[in-house]
């Protein structure tokens, strides 16, 4: 599936990842579902997590991590949160080291940091 | 001839050649009587489908293919295609995939797609390292599994960084020191 043109992504790595996903005929969708994760007295949702990718292929999500330790543990944080609502949902992250790892591989300048 | 930048050894000549003899024994089991073709990939594949090859106790045929490797923006990238395919016909036999390592799984699914629409009598695949931490294929039918490796970019028995240490005995894990100074330079080149 080619990357759709109006696909806005948050971060360069997220269209690396695309454009890695496009060559090997993998299809993807992009931030397509929100799950929430928290609600308030009046149940309201306060806190969701949207991962990055969407697999339907492998009915997987993916979510891309990179740098900043603060946002990888509140991102873990609610991965667990989300694992424990959504016991069926399969979601995977993907840690800086893994994407730098995987970017050089390919032989590519491992540019992503958020 | 300078020592490759090795930060430590994984698995050590002897190590892999024991574990190569163990797979050989149980494909040669399994596949007794089969009409069997090992395929690898190239140039990864090249060391183990040798070394398995020569461990088994039953006839088979070998063959390989070649793939285009992703580029990102340093090239046409496009969409993944055979390099090199087949010469052997594979509808009605067995087949079995050598593979170096399963790592995010792409390759191999791409793989599997392309030699399953030739209508195989079976498909299953033989990786000698497999690493589970980047998996996003998931579902690939790995019946034969050599080691399980931690999440480090490793080199040596077909494994490369940009081609080099292929030809190593042994699998290592790559320097930090290589792979910085590769960033850096990537860098300043782009």
């Amino acid at each position: 599936m080619a990357q759709p043109p109006d696909v806005r992504f948050a971060h360069s790595s997220e269209a690396e990842l695309a454009r890695i996903l496009d060559f090997y005929g993998i299809r993807w969708e992009y931030e397509p579902r929100s799950f929430p994760l928290e609600w308030d007295e009046g149940g309201r949702v306060v806190e969701s997590f949207s991962p990055d990718f969407y697999l339907p292929d492998f009915d997987l999500y993916l979510e891309l991590t990179t740098l900043k330790q603060s946002l990888v543990t509140k991102k873990n944080r609610k991965l667990r949160r989300m694992r424990e609502l959504y016991p069926d949902v399969r979601v995977k992250i993907f840690y800086g080291r893994d994407f730098r790892n995987l970017l050089t591989k390919y032989d590519l300048i491992p540019a992503a940091t958020r | 001839m300078p020592a490759p930048p090795i930060r430590e050894v994984l698995l050590t000549e002897e190590r892999i050649q024991k574990r190569v003899r163990e797979l050989a024994g149980e494909i040669s089991t399994a596949y007794a009587g089969r009409d069997l073709v090992l395929v690898t990939v190239l140039k990864g594949g090249l060391y183990f489908l040798a070394d398995l090859t020569r461990a088994l106790d039953i006839p088979v045929t070998i063959d390989f293919m070649a793939i285009s490797s992703y580029r990102g923006g340093k090239g046409p990238s496009g969409v993944v295609r055979l390099i090199k395919d087949l010469d052997e016909e594979i509808t009605g036999r067995h087949v079995l995939l050598v593979e170096d390592i399963i790592d995010t799984g792409l390759t191999a699914s791409y793989l599997m797609r392309a030699l399953r629409a030739r209508d195989p009598a079976d498909l299953a695949i033989c990786t000698l390292l497999e690493r589970t931490a980047r998996r996003i294929a998931e579902g690939l039918p790995i019946r034969y599994r050599g080691f399980e490796i931690p999440d480090a970019f490793v080199v040596g028995y077909g494994l490369d960084h940009r081609q080099l240490y292929r030809n190593l005995p042994y699998i290592g894990v790559l320097a930090d020191h290589a792979l910085r100074a590769e960033r850096a330079a990537s860098t300043e080149a782009g």
